[in-house]
Order: structure tokens, then C-alpha cells, then sequence
């Protein structure tokens, strides 16, 4: 067993394009234990990014319920929602989505930055787990150095080191790899699984890569806006750092 | 202190833009800067120059309509200003008052100066007691010939130095100290009034402009007598026991009773009771009348640091109380079209920057939006991973407060330079206009720091203003277009 860190029951969204009604997802219920290394597998137009949207509190469901973390998002107000992305998300974009005006190690740190209750007193410790998240997604050499001046495996590597600088439960992907040669994306993969093993975070990525799908112990494939499968591959996966936590002691590679 | 880090590497980030704005905001400060200081250095000139040379503070008028000024230029009226019936009381106001330093009595008018039976020329006069007027004006009157008159020296005139240089054009003779000259003046009341005064000096006015340089002082009397008002000279009129029951008990609606009865009596003197009765010729008893003698204007020097305004307002609202219909203004209207026009400069320079102030805001609001509406995907991303709404107003907001004190500095320090170079070649007046405007010939602009602050504060509150809308522009990007990718 794990604990269900996330439930969708009879979810349905439907957007407005226009005068015309788009049902991106229908009734769908689904639950992902904490730790889970999920992938979200469908081709273009069957909801897998309308299912981090839901899941990232980035969006609200038309109808039924989205739990994340314990909280039922739509009864939660836009704070609350920031609150919930802050302390208990991270995210990684398709296309990396890194603040270009600040350098890496300022891209890593920023929302540690954003928190308000995080004091000077933590300070070096902060310092020092930012210091070895980049060190660990193996870019010590270049956090001086500005997105613009990295490769897009490289830029990948920074986005996954912010989307656990918070010590998030639940980490979302939309299409990782997307933007990435196969090799690059691979690397990322492995890293994003490593952080997975190490941290007992839970990751969901979203992909349309048969080869990458397979290497996640919980698929869930989606068409035309349904679960046509959610199949698990290896069972329980064990839970690391406290899940939600957002002390500044990191865990080891 | 993310929102400030953010906001500066926006504005290096986006150059372009930032340049674009960070130009228009130093113009804009550069020309407020340069703006406000040229009129308030004009307008402080000319303050000085009037307050501390002709007008003082504040002044009391005769009763008129219209706002008149020191040199008895009436708005709307060739009449000659009436005197101040009751100057004794404004007097004591103004005595037991303790934000007043001075006041002085005038008589101010337009007379022709002649030698004889040969006009010489035109000039304005005051009618003054030449202690009295030296000690209100210490600074502004020098003797550069002959003597200060003295009371018992009869009907005397000190010419300034351009009247003297425009009597001596047409003068057979020099004039000079001691030369007797005839002065005449047309009083409404009296008709042609014809005074031969002695010439007793030549004195020049330290600060003035070329109007107020050729203002000849004379003694109060002969101004009265070229007024039209009576004068003091020869003492306290005797009335007639009838003609002292006259003027103490006049009914206007008599005259009409006894059309050709009644008797002229001076115009512009109080009379008030009746004195100690003496013989006269006739039967009947004569009396003495208390007679005020007769002044046009009261001016008023308020002690430093002392509010004029206040005492303005109180002054106003005790001539109410007398009730003569009697003036009270400032020095603005007593210095007249010089004062107001350069008031009305600045009212109009504030206008136009008013005006240009929404232009500017909203080339700088659709330049704003254009940078929020590229940056969707950073905002978006922002919120994403935990900015609250307030990070993303803050970031705006210290853009055009970093942008504002950038382009601030910048245009202070352009305007500091121009302000001092100005300051040293002086800017000259290219007519006469802008010679009585900039209170000589040559305007030297000083460093205004209340202008400089009220520059900065206008170009922040116009890059606050037009930050407004794109803040909440950006305000409205959801987290979820994060998603969309870039």
C-alpha cells in the first residue's frame, strides 16, 4: 500500500472554444500513491495536460472532485491554490519555462524565494541544499550561468532541481522530453526517476513516447478524454523525504 | 525582494523598452525640472521685486470693483481711486497685529511734467512721506543726486533717473536739484489741476523694470492736490457752523430739494465731528473739522515667515465688517499684468503638462502592456510554482519605480547642468514683454529644489499611473498558461 496522495473521482472538464463545447475529460476517477513514478500516456487531444492542469491546482474541474494532498481544490480560493502549488508541487515544463533574467542557481532558488515564512535564519542551510540540487542534477559549473547560455537537456536539469527545491510530495512533468533528443531525454528520465527513488517524491509525467511511458511503474493511457488503461508495474514504492515537508535538510543522491 | 530582482533584470532584459520609457520619463523631468524652475526663479524676481520695491505683501485700495494696481492702473475704469475713508482703523487692525511688520500710506497717479508752458513729458508718481517710504522701502531707493526732502521743504519731487533723462531731452535747460518744474495732472473730480514743485533730488530704483524705473516721488500734499483730493497743507479747514452742519449731517436726498444750495466741499477728505468752535466773519459759530488726510492705497509688509495669506483673509473680512467697500488684494494684483502674466504662465505650463502628462502615460501604458504581454509564460510560470498575485504586482511596480528613479536622476542631473550653465550666461529677454516678465534684461535661472522634487513626483506618479493597467493585466494571467508552453 501507499498512501493516495492524489484522487480524481468523475472529473469532467469541458472548455468553451468559441460557442463550441470541448470535452477534454469524461467521468474520469483515477488515484496515485504517494511516491508513485506515474506516466500519462495519449496522443495529442486526449487530456494529459488537461490532467496536470487539474492535479497542478492550475485549473478546476467543470464537475466531480480533484483531491490533492488532501484538499479538495475546488473549495479552495486562488491563495489557498498558490499556497498548495507552493509548498506541495513542483512543476516541469515542456519547454522549461525558467525565469530568464536570473541566473541558474537563482532560477533553482526562486521559490524558496517566494516563500514568505522562509527567514534569514535558514539561510545557509538553504544555501547549501540549493548548492546540492544543482550539484546533483550535474550543473555545480554553470549556476552562474544565465538559461539562455545553456543546452536544452541542461535547462531540463535546472527545471527538475527547481521543481524539488521546495521538497514538493507530488512533482509534474508535461512532456519532459518532448523538447529533447532522445538521449537527452533518456538522461532526463533517469534523473527524474533517481530523484523519484531518493526522494520518494511523486512524479506524473505526461508523454506521447511509447518507450518513455513503459518506464514508469503506474501507467495510465488516456483517448478522446478517458482512461482506457491505469496499470501498475512494480507495486508500492517506497515514500523518502516527509511528503509536503519544506524543511531545508535535503535527502542524498 | 524577489520582485525587485526580477524587476531589475526585466529592465535589463527588455533594453529597448526600457529605454523607450526610461527616455520619455527624463524628458518629462528634464522639462518639468527646466520649466518649473525658469517661472518660479521669474516669479520669485518679480515677488522680491514688487514686495520688497513697490507693493509689500498685501494692500488696502479705496473702494472700487476692480483690482488696481500700485501705480493706480484700474481694471476697467479710467476713474481716479477713490481714498480709503477710514485708513485710521485699518491702521490700528494692522498695528495690534503681530504677524506685521510695516505699513505705509501711498498715493499713487499719472501726471505730465512741464518747465513753464513746455510739456516735457509723462510719468507715474507716487505721493508718499519720504521717511515713512524709505523706512518701508530700505533697500530699494538710492539718492544718486541732491538731498532727501524734508517735510518742512514744501511741495518737493524726487525724479528717478529715467524721468530726468526724459524731461532733459526736451528742457531748454538741465534739470536738476533745485530746478522748479510744474507738474499737472487731470483729477476727475477737480478738472486740470496745475502744482510747481522744486526738483530736490535724483534718485534711482535698485530693483525695477522699465515702468516701474521712471517712478517720481512727491510729497503727499501736491499728489493730493493733483488727485483731486483735499489736501492738508495749509491745516484743518474752517467750516461755517452751517457748512460743519452740512458735511456732518449731509443728506444726499437734499440736494434735490435745494438743487443750487449746496455746497461742493473737498472730495476725499473725512470729516468726522465737529471740533472746537471759533469766530468767524458771519454771526453763526465755525468749527475746526477733524479732517484724515487722504491716502489711495495702505501697504502691508508681513513679518518673515509670517503667513501672508492669513492675513489676507482676515484683513479681507475686517474691510467687510467696515463696510466702505474699500479693496484688500495681494501683491500679484498690485504689481498688475507683469505678476498675472507670469502667473498665468505657470497656471498654463502646469496646463500643458497636465495635458502631455496623459499622452506620455499612455504611450507608456501601451508599452508597458507590450512587455507584460510578452512575458505571459514568465508570469504564468511565476505563478505556477507559488507567486501570489501581490509578486506579480510588485515586480510591475518596482519596474516603473526603478525606471522612474533611473530616468529621474538622469533627467535632474541633465536639468542640474543646463539649470547652472543658464545660471551663468543668463537667459536675455528678447522684448520688453519678457524683460517686465523676467524683472530685468537678463533672467539668471537659480536651482529650484522644490521643483525638482515636484518633477520627480509627477513623473512617479505618471509611471505609477501607467503602470496601473498593465498591472492588472498581469494581474489576470492565470498559472495554467504556464502550461501552454512558451
Amino acid at each position: 500500500m501507499s498512501d493516495i496522495i492524489i484522487s480524481l473521482d468523475k472529473v469532467k472538464k469541458v472548455y468553451f472554444l468559441d460557442t463550441v463545447e470541448v470535452d477534454a475529460l469524461k467521468d474520469i476517477s483515477l488515484d496515485i500513491n504517494a511516491g508513485d513514478f506515474v506516466s500519462i500516456a495519449g496522443p495529442s487531444g486526449s487530456g494529459k495536460t488537461t490532467i496536470l492542469n487539474l492535479i497542478g491546482c492550475v485549473d478546476k474541474p467543470t464537475s466531480g472532485a480533484v483531491i490533492v494532498h488532501g484538499k479538495r481544490t475546488s473549495d479552495l480560493n486562488d491563495d489557498s491554490l498558490t499556497e498548495l502549488r507552493h509548498r506541495s508541487i513542483g512543476f516541469i515544463f515542456q519547454t522549461f519555462n525558467l525565469i530568464p533574467v536570473l541566473n541558474i542557481r537563482e532560477n533553482v532558488e526562486l521559490p524558496l524565494l517566494l516563500d514568505s515564512q522562509t527567514g534569514n535564519e535558514h539561510k545557509a542551510d538553504r544555501k547549501e541544499w540549493v548548492d546540492y540540487l544543482i550539484e546533483s542534477v550535474g550543473l555545480k559549473e554553470r549556476m552562474l550561468h544565465k538559461p539562455a547560455e545553456l543546452s536544452g537537456g541542461q535547462r531540463q536539469r535546472v527545471a527538475i532541481a527547481r521543481a524539488l527545491v521546495m521538497k514538493p510530495a507530488i512533482v509534474l512533468a508535461d512532456e519532459p522530453t518532448a523538447n529533447l533528443d532522445s538521449a537527452t531525454g533518456e538522461s532526463i528520465l533517469r534523473l527524474m526517476r533517481h530523484m523519484n527513488e531518493t526522494f520518494g517524491t511523486t512524479f506524473i509525467f505526461s508523454t506521447h513516447d511509447p518507450d518513455i511511458v513503459e518506464e514508469a511503474d503506474h501507467i495510465i493511457r488516456l483517448r478522446d478524454g478517458r482512461i482506457v488503461e491505469d496499470r501498475r508495474i512494480h507495486g508500492e514504492t517506497s515514500v523518502g523525504f516527509a511528503v509536503g515537508a519544506t524543511g531545508t535538510e535535503g535527502g542524498q543522491l | 525582494m524577489i520582485a525587485a530582482r526580477l524587476a531589475w533584470g526585466n529592465l535589463g532584459l527588455h533594453r529597448r523598452k526600457s529605454l523607450l520609457i526610461g527616455m520619455i520619463m527624463g524628458m518629462g523631468i528634464l522639462i518639468l525640472f527646466l520649466g518649473n524652475s525658469l517661472i518660479e526663479t521669474a516669479l520669485s524676481g518679480l515677488q522680491r521685486m514688487f514686495v520688497q520695491g513697490y507693493t509689500g505683501d498685501l494692500m488696502v485700495t479705496g473702494p472700487t470693483e476692480f483690482s488696481t494696481t500700485v501705480l493706480g492702473e484700474t481694471a476697467g475704469s479710467e476713474e481716479v481711486l477713490p481714498h480709503i475713508a477710514q485708513i485710521k482703523k485699518y491702521e490700528d487692525f494692522l498695528a495690534s497685529r503681530g504677524d506685521v511688520a510695516s505699513t505705509l500710506p501711498l498715493l499713487s497717479g499719472q501726471v505730465s511734467f512741464g518747465i513753464g508752458e513746455t510739456e516735457l513729458g509723462f510719468g507715474y508718481c507716487f505721493g508718499v512721506n519720504v521717511d515713512d517710504y524709505r523706512n518701508f522701502f530700505p533697500d530699494n531707493v538710492t539718492l544718486v543726486n541732491g538731498e532727501w526732502p524734508a517735510e518742512s521743504n514744501g511741495p518737493w519731487v524726487l525724479l528717478s533717473e529715467p524721468t530726468l533723462a526724459l524731461l532733459n531731452k526736451s528742457a531748454s535747460s538741465p534739470v536738476q536739484p533745485g530746478t522748479k518744474i510744474i507738474m499737472t495732472a487731470l483729477a476727475n473730480s477737480a478738472g486740470t489741476v496745475i502744482r510747481e514743485v522744486t526738483v530736490k533730488g535724483v534718485i534711482k530704483f535698485n530693483q525695477s523694470n522699465q515702468q516701474l524705473a521712471g517712478i517720481t516721488l512727491v510729497d503727499a500734499d501736491t499728489m493730493r492736490d493733483l488727485l483731486g483730493f483735499a489736501s492738508l497743507r495749509d491745516g484743518a479747514p474752517v467750516l461755517s457752523g452751517q457748512e460743519a452742519a452740512f458735511v456732518t449731517g449731509f443728506d444726499p436726498d437734499s440736494l434735490f430739494n435745494d438743487l443750487f444750495a449746496g455746497s461742493g466741499g473737498a472730495t476725499g477728505a473725512a470729516v468726522s465731528g465737529a471740533a472746537a468752535p471759533e469766530q468767524s466773519a458771519s454771526t453763526q459759530t465755525s468749527v475746526v473739522a477733524e479732517v484724515v488726510p487722504a491716502w489711495q492705497f495702505l501697504l502691508v509688509r508681513v513679518k518673515s515667515g509670517a503667513n501672508s495669506s492669513r492675513l489676507l483673509s482676515d484683513l479681507s473680512a475686517f474691510s467687510e465688517q467696515i463696510g466702505d467697500g474699500d479693496r484688500v488684494q495681494d501683491w500679484i494684483a498690485g504689481a498688475g499684468k507683469v505678476a498675472r502674466t507670469a502667473v498665468t504662465i505657470r497656471l498654463a505650463f502646469d496646463l500643458l503638462v497636465a495635458v502631455v502628462a496623459v499622452v506620455v502615460v499612455m504611450i507608456m501604458m501601451n508599452v508597458l502592456i507590450i512587455s507584460v504581454n510578452e512575458r505571459l509564460y514568465e508570469i504564468g510560470t511565476l505563478r505556477a510554482i507559488g507567486a501570489k498575485r501581490r509578486v506579480v504586482r510588485n515586480m510591475i511596480l518596482y519596474e516603473t519605480t526603478f525606471l522612474a528613479l533611473i530616468a529621474g536622476a538622469a533627467g535632474l542631473l541633465a536639468g542640474l547642468v543646463l539649470l547652472l550653465i543658464l545660471g551663468k550666461i543668463g537667459i536675455r529677454a528678447p522684448n520688453l514683454f519678457f524683460e517686465a516678465l523676467f524683472g530685468g534684461q537678463v533672467l539668471k535661472p537659480t536651482v529650484s529644489g522644490g521643483a525638482a522634487i515636484r518633477a520627480f513626483l509627477w513623473i512617479l506618479a505618471m509611471g505609477l499611473g501607467a503602470s496601473w493597467y498593465p498591472t492588472i493585466v498581469a494581474l489576470r494571467i492565470e498559472p495554467v498558461v504556464a502550461m501552454r508552453g512558451d
